[in-house]
C-alpha cells in the first residue's frame, strides 16, 4: 500500500508550477521595479522629514501601485489551472481541493512575503540614505520596524485575496477586474464620492495599503485597515475553497 | 478494478450518465465505446472524481478516487490532450506532476524517454502537436507506475507508427495484471486492442461482453446455392433468419455452420459455398448503438 501523500510535496510541485511559467518571472521583475524604484525617487525628493517612521512611510509610496502585481499573481496560480485545462490534470493529481487550494495559497503567501520584505528593507535603505530625519533612520527602530512590517503583512494578504478570487471566478479576467475594482478603484472612487455611507465603504474595501496607510482610500485606524484585509482575503478564499469542492471541473 | 454502481451524473435536465453498473477487472483491455455524446468521458471524470455524480457511486480500487492515499501511484489517467499550461516546458510538467504525489524527478526522465519526448523535452509544450499532446499525457498517466489507467481516445492525432506504439503499451500494462480502460471511436484500432468492450449509448449500458462474444453474436452463416428459394424456406423452418445478399448468396443468422450444412443436406440442396461470415466490431457497433445515436449526420 501506498502511503499518504504529505503536504510539502504538494507545496514542492506548486512551487516548481510557479516558477515554470514566465508570468511569475514578468511579474517579480515589475514589482521589483515599480517599488524599488518608487521607494528610491520618493526618498530623493523628500529632503527631510520629522520622523524615521514618516520618512519610510514615503519611501514605501510604490506599494501603493505595485501591490496590483500580487493580485495579478495570485489570480494566475489558480485562473491558469482552468483557463488552460491543467486543472484536470492537476486535481487528478491532487484530487483534495482544498489541500490543493492550500499549498497554492501558501506559496504564493511565501512568495509575497519575501519579495515585499526584501523590498521594504530597499525602501527603508532609501529613506535612511537620502531623507534627512534627526536621529536618523535606525534599523532598530520600533515606529519603523512596524510600518515595514505592515507594509509586508498587508502584501502578503493581497497575495492570498488574488488567490481566493481566482478561486472563486476562475477566470482571468473576471478575478483581475474584480479585484483591481476591490483594492485599487472602488476605495479612491468612494472617497471621492463623499458623503458618510460611501466613506464606510471605502473603508470596509480592502484598499491597498503602504505601510500604516490605506492608499487612496478614506484612511482608516492600521488595526481597522489590516483586519478589513484580512477579512476579506479569508472570507473570499473560504468561499473560494467550497465552490472548489463542490464544483466540477 | 473500477466499481460504477448506479452511477447517474445529469446536468440540469440532460442526463449524460444514466444508471450505469459496471465492473472494469484488472489483467485485460476493457475498450469503452459509444457514439459522441454517450457519456463515455462524463464516466471517466465521474471516476476520477472531477464530477460529483448525481446519484451512484464511483470506486477505484475500493475507495472513492478523493480518498486515495496516493493516487498517481493507484491511478493514471489521460482525459484531455490540450490539459496543460502552454508556457510550461514538457519536462517541468511532468516534474510539477511527479512532486505532487512525491514521485522521483528520476521518473520524469523514465517516461519522457518512454514516449519518446526526449528531443522536445525542453520546449515549450504550446508548440505541441496533438499527437505530442498524447504521447504528454500518456506520460504523465504513467508516472506514477498506477494499477489503474484510465484513458479518453489515446490514440486521436497519433501518426500510425504511435497508434501501434499505444496498442502494444496496452496490451503489456493489461498483461502485467493492470485495470486498463480506454475508450475510442476508432472500431478497428479497438478490435485489434480490447479483450472486453463496455458500449454507452445515450449515457445508458448497451453491453459489458467480451470482445469474441460480441463479434459471435453479430456473425453468420453465408451460403450460395442455385436453389436459394427452397433453401431458404428450409433454413427458416429451422430457425435461421435469412437474408439475401447483394451477390445472389444467402446470409443466415441464429443457425450454427453445421447445422446449415445439415439443414441444405435434408432439404436436398446443392452447396456452392459455406462459411462463416465474422462481423467485423465496427458492424456489431452499429448494431448496437444504432439507436442510441444521439447526433447523427443526414443526407440531403
Amino acid at each position: 500500500m501506498s502511503r499518504a501523500v504529505p503536504f510539502g510535496s504538494v507545496l514542492r510541485s506548486e512551487w516548481t508550477k510557479l516558477w515554470s511559467v514566465r508570468s511569475t518571472w514578468w511579474c517579480t521583475a515589475v514589482y521589483l521595479i515599480v517599488v524599488g524604484a518608487s521607494g528610491w525617487l520618493a526618498a530623493a525628493g523628500t529632503d527631510t522629514s520629522p520622523r524615521a517612521d514618516v520618512a519610510v512611510q514615503t519611501a514605501l509610496t510604490g506599494f501603493g501601485v505595485g501591490q496590483l502585481t500580487l493580485v495579478v499573481l495570485g489570480v494566475l496560480v489558480v485562473s491558469t489551472e482552468f483557463a488552460s485545462g491543467m486543472a484536470l490534470v492537476t486535481l487528478v493529481a491532487v484530487p483534495r481541493r482544498t489541500r490543493l487550494l492550500l499549498a497554492k495559497t501558501v506559496v504564493v503567501l511565501a512568495y509575497c512575503l519575501v519579495l515585499s520584505a526584501l523590498l521594504a528593507v530597499v525602501c527603508a535603505l532609501a529613506a535612511r540614505t537620502l531623507t534627512s530625519v534627526p536621529g536618523g533612520v535606525q534599523p532598530g527602530d520600533p515606529d519603523v520596524l512596524r510600518t515595514l512590517g505592515l507594509q509586508v503583512g498587508a502584501a502578503g494578504l493581497v497575495g492570498v485575496l488574488g488567490v481566493a478570487l481566482g478561486a472563486v471566478l476562475r477566470s482571468t479576467a473576471g478575478a483581475v477586474g474584480v479585484g483591481v475594482a476591490l483594492v485599487f478603484v472602488a476605495p479612491p472612487a468612494l472617497a471621492l464620492a463623499g458623503g458618510d455611507l460611501a466613506e464606510r465603504v471605502s473603508q470596509a474595501l480592502p484598499a491597498l495599503r503602504v505601510g500604516e496607510d490605506a492608499f487612496l482610500a478614506v484612511s482608516t485606524t492600521w488595526p481597522v485597515g489590516m483586519a478589513v484585509v484580512a477579512a476579506w482575503s479569508v472570507g473570499v478564499w473560504l468561499l473560494g475553497a467550497v465552490l472548489l469542492e463542490r464544483g466540477d471541473v | 478494478m473500477i466499481e460504477l454502481t448506479g452511477l447517474t451524473k445529469a446536468y440540469g435536465t440532460r442526463v449524460a450518465v444514466d444508471d450505469l453498473t459496471v465492473t472494469v477487472h484488472p489483467g485485460r483491455v476493457t475498450g469503452f465505446l459509444g457514439p459522441n455524446g454517450s457519456g463515455k468521458t462524463t464516466t471517466m471524470r465521474c471516476v476520477l472524481g472531477l464530477a460529483r455524480p448525481t446519484s451512484g457511486t464511483a470506486t477505484v480500487l475500493g475507495q472513492p478516487y478523493r480518498e486515495l492515499a496516493s493516487p498517481m501511484r493507484r491511478v493514471g489517467a489521460l482525459i484531455d490532450p490540450r490539459a496543460r499550461h502552454p508556457g510550461r516546458t514538457a519536462y517541468r510538467h511532468l516534474l510539477g506532476l511527479a512532486q505532487s504525489n512525491r514521485l522521483p524527478a528520476a521518473r520524469v526522465d523514465e517516461v519522457i524517454e518512454l514516449v519518446g519526448l526526449e528531443s522536445v523535452a525542453d520546449d515549450r509544450v504550446r508548440s505541441f502537436s496533438l499527437g505530442m499532446g498524447q504521447r504528454l499525457g500518456i506520460a504523465a498517466a504513467l508516472l506514477g507506475d498506477p494499477d489503474v489507467l484510465l484513458l479518453d481516445e489515446p490514440v486521436n492525432g497519433l501518426d500510425p507508427e504511435g497508434i501501434r506504439w499505444v496498442r502494444e503499451l496496452l496490451r503489456e500494462l493489461a498483461d502485467q495484471g493492470r485495470t486498463v480502460l480506454v475508450s475510442s471511436h476508432l472500431m478497428s484500432e479497438m478490435e485489434d486492442t480490447a479483450d472486453h468492450l463496455v458500449v454507452l449509448g445515450r449515457g445508458r449500458l448497451l453491453a459489458d461482453v467480451p470482445m469474441a462474444e460480441l463479434l459471435g453474436a453479430h456473425s453468420a452463416v453465408r451460403v450460395r446455392t442455385p436453389q436459394g428459394p427452397m433453401l431458404a424456406d428450409a433454413l427458416r423452418r429451422a430457425g435461421g433468419r435469412v437474408e439475401l445478399e447483394i451477390d445472389g448468396a444467402l446470409r443466415i443468422e441464429g443457425l450454427e455452420l453445421p447445422e446449415v450444412g445439415d439443414v441444405a443436406f435434408l432439404a436436398d440442396v446443392r452447396l456452392h459455398e459455406l462459411s462463416r461470415v465474422t462481423a467485423s466490431l465496427e458492424a456489431a457497433y452499429l448494431a448496437l448503438t444504432d439507436d442510441a445515436v444521439e447526433y447523427r449526420a443526414t443526407t440531403p
